[in-house]
């Protein structure tokens, strides 16, 4: 294709875009002259080119959209909620023509766009008509969500033809998967880089670390190489660094999607939805905000078209008819946490439970014992997808399962959280790069495995013995009691090799979490922990279906990435047993009574929820670290902030002195917590106030004896704490 | 599978002489376009790949990337050897590509009035992997096409039969 052409269609859509954002912003600001004048450079801009370069169509199209604008730029009309549909549908047909200009090089055919052209102008001309005879007076001080009402009650009075809202989004939607064009915010500042060369140099970069790793494991055993090793080391940490930053993008590159696509869908179902966009700042590698386009899109749907209630049904609860529709990204340590809120009816959970057992998903009895919480994550199940009423936007909760698998596929998690009458969250952990992940090598049958750190949640290593005595069976079913609890099992060498492997010799667990799936994955073996570069498989060897990658590693050896969500679906580990595990947890730590680790911390015993222990560790004092007065541990490459709440770090011992920390876990975040020595696991029982009933925090009765409860929510954020000390 | 087709190969014998690359697997000589071959990787390390099909050789570490190398050998049914093995590398439809063989031999230059199509005789599923041969004054070479031998192509061929 022609440079000029190609500069041309980038530089049209970038004005396509930010036209879009300024007409949804329109709505809210009719008055805006700014907003206006964007808007009309954008078309102006597209006509003039058009005629350059000789693209009648798109020329005579915009030519009829500048007209309007004109109008409205001058402030001779006001903006109707009537003629941003109009406009909004004007830009779906430009960019249309510049989707068939950059397929097939010719703008294809002109045959619809007369009646647009009509339209447009008999708007204008309508507009400037009605703009004489009214009189100015009220509209300014109108509120908002009355205005949004009045369009949304208009457009239907009118008969807005269905259809076409979905038509132009199907329109949209293909244009979205355009991949060659580069968005960007098109500041001074920024620059397009073509996406092949960018995957190059991060290629390149991989190259670079493997070299590193080896120069590593070659040097230990010599020693002038050490300098050159730390150097290069540095070189392509920066390098890294910088390459993926290029990569990175902010969301608002996805986000800027949304406002057009809440302001239909409340049009559509004739549901007022104000959205609040947070965050847009926020950066994420190019190919994952690609990747979370589609399940963003699904969940403000679901959102919109479930979660928000009719602006009747909202007065009669008392609240705002205007639903609100918040879409939030942060960064939290490694990862990216995207929220989709919606202060709607939020999901009652014994629909869910009905939906779930007549889709003979789950037992009536077996719904009877999980708790909300739980009943709520069945709406992740394959197949809870139902169709009963499909409307135009959305089935019923269709595919969430689909959200999960494709957030879980780029290694990140989702969660649910409702609360009936008042909203419901879903909340996705995105990790900021999938380039280079931290993995396990594992070993099974000679050959080396990664697998990826962010399903694993613990080892357990078996003798020879107690892997001939303490691997359960149920028929051929594998389990392993982990805290008293069965953990299902599945064996990686007759996975792989389609057989059993005969008998078995000392070997690992690894307690795995994916796909809403428990289970431990025996192997053979385990090396090191590495940073491994991600290389993609050949579609081949993709269809297998249990590896999600290859890497190099540092001693040069051919590794598989395994895929921890296909092992278990591929293992027959299912749902239901993850489901009764998580009763039976629920079970243990409501109100029968949960573990606790009994530590001595200072003078007095201490409990520590069992659930939340990672580890204890034995360390030198020396380790412990300062940032500002927070005590800190440095652990390959993380930092895990400590609570000394029994002053064991200020004791008076010598540096080589050892403590031990139990480093434990509190939703995403891992803090450790100094004891003098842990003494004992127990059973402890809640404790209740004597004449009130209810539960008194922080306590719990171990062993006969009452017994502080060390809560970790306590323990102040990393953060707060460097911020306090600064 | 059809049969050979040679007018469709894109590199139909022109006039002058072709440029072959013979390489060795079993007792058998084949001839490998040279102008297709990216590299010859001398003994390269294989990683086997679990569950992968029979004619997958394995997992190579190449220039960054990580190639899918076909087996000549399983290909041609015969039985797997641990002796090292030459590799080819060529661009396939899904990137690189490649295709162990025993040995690499030397560059012959052929001409087209050499070429006859496969016999009829032939096995199909032979007929399906050879282009022809070329008939040489002491032996025949049997011609490769390296597209045929790209593993995308070669799964289509094992979904379809």
């Amino acid at each position: 294709m022609d440079d000029l052409i190609r500069e041309f269609l980038i530089e049209s859509q970038d004005g396509l875009d930010r036209m879009e954002q300024c007409l949804t912003e329109l709505e809210d600001r009719a008055q805006d002259a700014e907003l206006l004048a964007e808007i009309f450079r954008s078309v102006h801009t597209i006509k003039g080119t058009t005629g350059f370069l000789g693209f009648s169509r798109l020329e005579k199209l915009s030519h009829a959209g500048e007209n309007l604008l004109g109008l409205l730029r001058d402030g001779k009309v006001q903006a109707s909620g009537e003629m941003i549909t109009a406009l909004l549908e004007l830009l779906d047909g430009l960019r249309a023509i510049l989707q068939s200009i950059e397929v097939t090089e010719s703008e294809g055919n002109a045959g619809e766009d007369a009646e647009m052209i009509a339209r447009l102008q008999a708007m204008a001309e309508r507009s400037l008509a009605m703009a004489a005879s009214e009189i100015p007076q009220k509209k300014r001080q109108r509120k908002r969500q009355v205005k949004k009402r009045e369009a949304a009650a208009e457009s239907r009075e009118r008969g807005l033809p269905e259809a076409k809202p979905a038509a132009a989004k199907q329109k949209l939607a293909s244009f979205a998967e355009e991949p060659r064009i580069v968005h960007s915010g098109a500041a001074e500042s920024t620059l397009r880089v073509d996406i092949g060369l960018l995957n190059r140099i991060m290629n390149l970069v991989g190259e670079l670390v493997l070299t590193r790793n080896q120069i590593l494991q070659a040097h230990s055993a010599e020693g002038g190489f050490a300098p050159l090793a730390r150097r290069l080391d540095m070189v392509t940490a920066d390098l890294r660094e910088a390459v993926m930053k290029a990569r990175m993008q902010p969301v608002s590159h996805v986000f800027s999607k949304f406002p057009r696509l809440v302001r239909d869908l409340s049009q559509q179902l004739s549901k007022p939805v104000r959205l609040e966009l947070d965050g847009q700042e926020t950066e994420l590698d190019k190919s994952l905000l690609e990747a979370i386009k589609d399940p963003l899109t699904h969940s403000v749907r679901n959102a919109i078209d479930h979660g928000i209630e009719a602006a009747e049904v909202r007065q009669a609860a008392g609240k705002d008819p205007e639903g609100l529709l918040r879409l939030s990204a942060r960064q939290q340590g490694s990862y990216v946490i995207v929220e989709v809120t919606d202060d709607g009816g939020g999901i009652r959970v014994e629909r869910i439970r009905d939906k779930a057992i007549e889709r003979g998903l789950i037992t009536p009895q077996k719904a009877a014992q999980l708790s909300d919480r739980e009943l709520l994550q069945l709406i992740f199940l394959p197949g809870f997808s139902t169709a009963d009423k499909v409307t135009n936007v959305s089935g019923r909760g269709v595919g969430m399962d689909v959200v999960r698998t494709n957030v879980e596929r780029i290694g990140g998690k989702v969660e649910l959280d409702s609360r009936p009458g008042r909203g419901t969250t879903l909340r996705l952990s995105i990790p900021l790069t999938l380039a280079i992940i931290p993995a396990l090598i594992v070993r099974s049958r000679g050959q080396s495995f990664a697998l990826p750190q962010g399903a694993l949640f613990e080892l357990v290593h078996l003798t020879s013995e107690q892997a001939r005595e303490q691997v359960e069976w149920i028929e051929n079913a594998p389990l392993y009691r982990l805290r008293g609890r069965l953990l299902p099992l599945v064996f990686l060498d007759r996975l792989l090799a389609g057989q059993d492997a005969g008998n078995r010799d000392a070997c690992y667990i690894a307690v795995l979490y994916a796909d809403g799936r428990r289970y431990g994955l025996v192997v053979d073996g385990l090396a090191d922990p590495e940073e491994i570069v991600v290389k993609p498989l050949s579609s081949v060897l993709k269809r297998i279906g249990l590896f999600s990658g290859a890497t190099v590693m540092g001693n040069g050896e051919m590794a598989l990435i395994l895929d921890p969500g296909a092992i278990a679906a591929r293992g027959g580990i299912g749902l239901n047993a993850e489901e009764q595990e998580e009763a039976h947890a629920e079970r243990i730590s409501s109100s029968s009574g949960s573990e606790f680790l009994l530590v001595e911390a200072g003078d007095e015993e201490a409990a520590l929820p069992l659930e939340d222990v990672l580890r204890i560790e034995r360390l030198p004092r020396a380790r412990v670290e300062r940032i500002g007065h927070s005590p800190v541990l440095q652990f390959g490459g993380s930092l895990l902030p400590l609570e000394d709440r029994a002053g064991i770090l200020a004791d008076g011992e010598g540096a080589e002195a050892e403590i031990t920390v139990v480093v434990w876990r509190h939703g995403s975040r891992h803090v450790g917590v100094t004891v003098r020595q842990v003494l004992d696991v127990a059973k402890g029982s809640p404790l209740r106030y004597a004449g009130r009933g209810d539960f008194a925090p922080g306590v719990t009765l171990l062993k006969a004896r009452i017994t502080g409860v060390i809560e970790v929510e306590r323990v102040p954020e990393l953060i707060e704490a460097v911020e306090i000390a600064q | 599978m059809s049969a050979a087709r040679p007018a469709e190969l894109s590199f139909t014998p022109a006039e002058g002489g072709i440029e072959m690359c013979s390489v060795r697997v079993g007792e058998t000589l084949f001839g490998v376009p040279i102008m297709r071959i990216l590299e010859i990787l001398d003994a390269p390390v294989t990683r086997p790949v679990p569950l992968a099909p029979a004619y997958i050789g394995g997992l190579v570490h190449y220039r960054g990337e990580i190639l899918t190398a076909v087996s000549l050998r399983t290909l041609l049914g015969m039985a797997a050897h641990a002796e090292p093995q030459d590799l080819l590398v060529f661009e396939g439809k899904d990137g690189y590509f490649g295709l162990l063989v025993d040995a690499v031999g030397e560059v012959r230059t052929v001409s087209p009035q050499e070429f006859e199509p496969n016999p009829s005789t032939l096995e199909d599923s032979r007929k399906a992997l050879f282009a022809g041969a070329y008939k040489l004054a002491d032996r025949l070479l049997v011609m490769l096409d390296p597209a045929r031998f790209d593993p995308v192509q070669l799964a289509q061929g094992q979904l379809s039969r």
